[in-house]
C-alpha cells in the first residue's frame, strides 16, 4: 500500500515536471496571465463598488465580506486554469484521438491520469491574487477566527474546489458519449461567474438554483461565511456532504463512462 | 506443451451502430425514431498462443485484427467468448496484468509532443514503478538497440517518422513487458526504417523471450518476423498456422517461369497447365503442385530452354484474391 | 497573352458586373458555411448558452443598493440587461481563435491564392453562426420570459429596425477590432492572447456588466472616448426603448468603423507579406 503510494507521489511529481517544461517555453504568457488577472480584478471591483453604492452593501453583506467572497471565486478560478482546465479539457481530444486507450493501458487509475496528468503555472497568478485578496480583506475584518474557526473554513475551501472538481469531471467526461459538446466546460466556466457575489445579492429563486442546481453557494458564499467566523453549522455540513458526494459521483460517473468506451469503441 | 500465454476461445465482438441517413431528413427521423443494425467485427475466434512466439494477424481493413488485439489487450469488452493473457482476464485491466503488457499503435502516439522523448520516458519510469538508475539502465540498453543516441534529446515533433517509431517503441518496453501487442508498427515508414524495426523486433524477442502478437498490412513485416500467422477474415479465423502452410492452402500451383531459344505456338503448351503469358521467348504457366516435378522435366527434354524459374505466386496475390472472392 | 487585367476587366471577362460577382461570391459563402455550422449546433448551442453573464448580472442588479442610487428602476433595468444579452449574442467575434489556427497550420495559404480576400471567408463564417444561433437565444429568451413574464416588452418596428442594425454595426466593429489584433498573427504566436486582454475593458466598459448610468462621471467620460460602449451599451439601449442620441450614437459607431477599417487593411498587407517572405 505504502509503495503504491510512492508510485502514484512519484508519477503526480514526474506529471507536474514535464507539464511545466512544456509551458514555460512561452514566457510571454506570464506578462499576459499576469494583466488578465490583474484587469478582471480591478474590473471586478470596480462593479462591486458601483453594486454596493452609497451604502456600502450587497445583498446584506458588508463592502468587506463581499470582498472575500470575490477573492475565493479568483482562487478557485485560479485553481480551474491550473488544473481543472488543462487536464479534463483534453478529455475530448484523447477520445477523438484515440489516446485514452493509452491511458487506459497504463497500470495507474485512469481517473486520476487524467486529472491529475497537466499543471498550467498560467493560473498560479489568479490563486496568488484570490489569496492576498481573501488575507487583505480577513485583516481588515477585525475579528480573529480561531484554530478550530480556520480549520473549518479550509476545509469548506477544499470541499468548495472538490464540488468544483466534480462539476468539471462530469461535463468533460460527458465527451465518451458525445464529442460535439466538447465546449460544455465552457459554459460551466461562464455560468460559475455567479459566484463573483454573495448569494444573498441574488433573488430567491435564483438563491435556490444557485444551491441545488448549480452549487455555486458551496462554492464561494459558504467558505467565505466560514472564514468571517459566521459559519453556520447546516450550510458547513451540507458543504461537506456535497463535497463527498460528488466525489463519489464522478467515480461511479467514470466507471460507468468506461464501461460505455470499452464495449463501444471500435 | 506449457501453458498458453495468451488464449483465447469462443471470442465475439459485434458493435451496435445507429443507422443514420444524411442530410437534415434523416436527423429529423433519427432523432425521432432510433435504428440500430448489429455489426459483427469478429466471430468465434479460437487460438493459444505459446510464451515467445511471435504471431502476425494478417487480413484486409475491418477484417477486426485490430478489435481482436484490443480484446486481447482489455481496451474493448468482447460480446462472447472468452479471453485470458498472463492468467488474467483483460477487460478487468488489473495492475499486475497492465504491468506485463504493452500495446504500440502504428497511427497515434503516446509520447508528449513537444518535449524530448526522454521525458516522456521519465514519466512512464514513474508509472510503471521503475528505480530511477534501473530505468536509465534500460533506456541506455533499448537505446543501443534501437540504434538512438541524441534522438532522445530532441523534441518528438523535430524527429523523423522513422525515429519517432524507435521512441515509441523504447517508451513502450520500458518496464519489460512479457506481452507485446503491436498494430501497425512500420506504417509509413521508409524501406529502411522498416528493415530496422523488424531486425529490433526479432531480436528483441530472441533476448528476451517476449511473446510478440503483430498485425500488418505489409507482407514484410510477416514473412520477416511471424513464423505463425492467424489470418482473420470477415472476423473468422480462416487460417491459423505457418505461412507457407497458408500459400500451400490457398495456392495448390506454382509459378512455372520459362525462356526459350525458339518460339514455339501457344497450343504446345496446352497440355503441361494453365498459360498465363505467352510472349515470344517468355511463356509463364500454372502447374499445380503434385504435377510440378513431372510437368517441368517434361518441359525441359521437349523444349529448348534458356532459363526456368520455379515460384510461388506472391502472396498478396494470393491474399488479395481469397478476399476479392469472398468479400 | 500578357498577364494584366484589371479586376474589373477580368470580371467583364466573365460576363459579370463586379456587383454581380460580389453577390454571387456572398450568396456561396454564405450558404455553404450556413451549412457548415449546422453540423456544429449542437457546439453553437452551448456557446450560446454561455452568453448568460448578462442575465446573472440582471439578478444581481436588481434589488442592489447601486441601482436605486444610479435611478435605475427594476424595469428598466430588466429591460436593459435582455437588449443587452441579446446584443452579445449577435455580436460574438471569435475571429482571433481560428486566424490563429489556420495561419500557424499555414492553412491560409491556399485561401490566399484564389482571387478573394480571405476576411470575406471568416466574415461570412460569422454571419452564418448567427443565423445558426436564432433558435437558440430564442429558447433561451422564451424561458426567461416564462420565469419572469414581466420582463416582456414589444419594442416599436422602427426601435426594432434601429436595433438591429446598431447591433450589426456593433459586430462589425468588433470584427475590426478583433481584426487588428488577429494580423498580429503573422509576427506572435501568442496573438490570442492579446485578445484576451481586450476583453477585459469590453467587459466593464461596454455596458455588459454595468450600465454606464451607474458609472461615476469621470469614468463614464473616460469610456465613452472607447470603442466600447458603442458595442453593447448603445444599441441595448435602442432595443430596450431607452431616449437615446440615436443619430450620436450611429455617428460615433461609424467613425470608429472609419478609423478601424483602413488600420486592419494595412496591417493585413503587411501581415501577408510577412507571411510569404517567411515561407507559407
Amino acid at each position: 500500500m505504502a509503495q503504491r503510494l510512492r508510485r502514484y507521489g512519484r508519477t503526480l511529481l514526474s506529471f507536474w515536471a514535464t507539464s511545466l517544461e512544456a509551458e514555460l517555453e512561452y514566457q510571454l504568457n506570464l506578462v499576459i496571465e499576469l494583466l488578465a488577472v490583474l484587469g478582471n480584478l480591478a474590473g471586478s471591483l470596480f462593479v462591486l463598488v458601483l453594486l454596493a453604492g452609497p451604502s456600502g452593501q450587497l445583498g446584506g453583506w458588508s463592502w468587506n465580506s463581499a470582498l472575500v467572497v470575490l477573492g475565493i471565486y479568483t482562487l478557485l478560478d485560479g485553481f480551474t486554469s491550473c488544473v481543472l482546465q488543462p487536464n479534463l479539457s483534453k478529455i475530448v481530444s484523447h477520445v477523438q484521438n484515440g489516446t485514452l486507450d493509452f491511458v487506459l493501458l497504463k497500470p495507474i487509475d485512469s481517473q486520476f491520469w487524467l486529472s491529475t496528468r497537466s499543471f498550467s503555472p498560467w493560473g498560479l497568478p489568479g490563486v496568488i491574487a484570490g489569496l492576498a485578496l481573501i488575507g487583505w480583506a480577513l485583516v481588515h475584518n477585525g475579528e480573529a477566527l480561531s484554530a478550530g474557526g480556520m480549520a473549518l473554513a479550509v476545509a469548506l475551501l477544499v470541499a468548495g474546489g472538490l464540488i468544483l472538481y466534480s462539476l468539471w469531471f462530469l461535463l468533460a467526461g460527458l465527451s465518451i458519449w458525445f464529442v460535439k459538446v466538447w465546449n460544455a466546460t465552457e459554459v460551466l466556466r461562464y455560468t460559475l461567474v455567479a459566484g463573483r457575489y454573495p448569494i444573498s445579492a441574488y433573488p430567491p429563486a435564483l438563491r435556490l438554483v444557485f444551491t441545488l442546481v448549480l452549487p455555486v453557494a458551496f462554492l464561494t458564499t459558504v467558505p467565505a461565511e466560514a472564514l468571517l467566523g459566521r459559519a453556520s453549522a447546516a450550510w458547513a455540513l451540507g458543504s461537506l456532504a456535497a463535497a463527498a458526494i460528488s466525489l463519489v459521483g464522478t467515480r461511479l460517473f467514470w466507471q460507468f463512462a468506461l464501461r460505455h468506451y470499452t464495449s463501444a469503441s471500435s | 506443451m506449457s501453458q498458453p500465454i495468451v488464449h483465447a476461445e469462443g471470442l465475439s465482438k459485434s458493435f451496435r451502430v445507429a443507422d443514420k441517413q444524411p442530410g437534415l431528413a434523416g436527423t429529423m427521423r433519427h432523432l425521432l425514431r432510433r435504428s440500430y443494425r448489429e455489426v459483427e467485427a469478429v466471430r468465434d475466434l479460437r487460438f493459444a498462443i505459446q510464451p515467445g512466439e511471435i504471431v502476425g494477424f494478417l487480413g484486409p481493413n475491418g477484417a477486426g485484427k485490430t478489435t481482436t488485439l484490443k480484446m486481447l489487450s482489455g481496451l474493448i469488452h468482447p460480446s462472447a467468448g472468452r479471453v485470458e493473457v498472463a492468467g488474467c482476464l483483460p477487460q478487468r485491466r488489473q495492475e499486475r496484468f497492465l504491468q506485463q503488457i504493452t500495446l504500440v499503435m502504428g497511427n497515434r502516439q503516446q509520447l508528449i509532443w513537444d518535449l524530448p522523448p526522454l521525458d516522456s520516458l521519465r514519466v512512464n519510469a514513474a508509472v510503471y514503478g521503475i528505480d530511477p538508475t534501473e530505468a536509465k539502465r534500460r533506456i541506455h540498453e533499448l537505446a543501443e538497440m534501437l540504434e538512438l543516441g541524441e534522438e532522445l534529446q530532441r523534441p518528438v515533433r523535430k524527429l523523423s517518422l522513422g525515429q519517432r517509431m524507435k521512441a515509441e517503441l523504447l517508451a513502450a518496453l520500458l518496464h519489460q513487458p512479457s506481452v507485446l501487442f503491436l498494430d501497425e508498427p512500420t506504417l509509413g515508414l521508409d524501406v529502411n526504417a522498416q528493415a530496422r524495426v523488424r531486425d529490433f523486433l526479432a531480436d528483441y524477442n530472441r533476448r528476451t523471450g517476449a511473446t510478440v502478437l503483430l498485425t500488418s498490412h505489409y507482407m514484410g513485416d510477416i514473412t520477416a518476423l511471424c513464423e505463425r500467422v492467424l489470418l482473420i477474415h470477415q472476423g473468422r479465423l480462416f487460417h491459423d498456422g505457418s505461412l507457407d502452410a497458408l500459400t500451400s492452402r490457398l495456392a495448390p500451383c506454382r509459378e512455372v517461369r520459362l525462356e526459350l531459344r525458339q518460339v514455339h505456338p501457344r497450343e504446345a503448351f496446352e497440355g503441361f497447365g494453365t498459360i498465363e503469358v505467352h510472349q515470344g521467348h517468355q511463356v509463364r504457366l500454372v502447374i499445380p503442385r503434385e504435377q510440378l516435378t513431372q510437368q517441368v522435366g517434361l518441359l525441359l527434354s521437349r523444349f529448348e530452354v534458356v532459363d526456368l524459374e520455379v515460384s510461388d505466386p506472391p502472396i498478396e496475390e494470393l491474399i488479395g484474391g481469397l478476399f476479392r472472392q469472398q468479400g | 497573352m500578357a498577364c494584366s487585367g484589371s479586376r474589373a476587366e477580368m470580371a467583364h471577362r466573365n460576363g459579370l458586373k463586379p456587383v454581380q460577382r460580389a453577390l454571387r461570391i456572398a450568396a456561396a459563402l454564405l450558404s455553404s458555411q450556413y451549412a457548415y455550422m449546422l453540423e456544429y449546433r449542437a457546439e453553437i448551442a452551448l456557446w450560446a448558452l454561455s452568453g448568460v453573464l448578462p442575465l446573472i448580472m440582471l439578478a444581481v442588479w436588481q434589488g442592489s443598493a447601486g441601482a436605486a442610487a444610479a435611478g435605475l428602476n427594476p424595469q428598466g433595468l430588466g429591460r436593459y440587461f435582455l437588449a443587452a444579452f441579446v446584443v452579445r449574442q449577435f455580436s460574438v467575434v471569435w475571429l482571433i481563435h481560428v486566424f490563429e489556427e489556420d495561419a500557424l497550420q499555414g492553412k491560409l495559404s491556399p485561401q490566399l491564392l484564389q482571387p478573394l480576400q480571405p476576411l470575406w471567408r471568416y466574415l461570412a463564417a460569422h454571419v452564418a453562426e448567427q443565423a445558426t444561433r436564432v433558435p437558440f437565444v430564442a429558447l433561451m429568451l422564451a424561458a426567461v420570459l416564462v420565469l419572469k413574464p414581466g420582463l416582456l416588452w414589444l419594442p416599436s418596428a422602427g426601435q426594432l429596425l434601429l436595433g438591429i442594425v446598431a447591433i450589426q454595426a456593433a459586430f462589425v466593429l468588433r470584427f475590426l477590432l478583433q481584426t487588428l489584433v488577429a494580423m498580429l498573427c503573422f509576427w506572435s504566436e501568442r496573438a490570442a492572447a492579446l485578445d484576451r486582454l481586450l476583453l477585459i475593458p469590453y467587459l466593464f466598459l461596454s455596458g455588459l456588466v454595468a450600465p454606464l448610468e451607474s458609472f461615476p462621471p469621470a469614468v463614464r467620460r473616460l469610456a465613452e472616448c472607447t470603442p466600447f460602449p458603442a458595442m453593447v451599451s448603445f444599441p441595448a439601449k435602442l432595443l430596450a426603448g431607452e431616449s437615446v442620441d440615436v443619430a450620436g450614437g450611429f455617428l460615433n459607431l461609424a467613425l470608429w468603423c472609419a478609423v478601424l477599417f483602413p488600420l486592419s487593411r494595412l496591417l493585413w498587407q503587411a501581415g501577408v507579406r510577412r507571411y510569404s517572405a517567411m515561407g507559407a
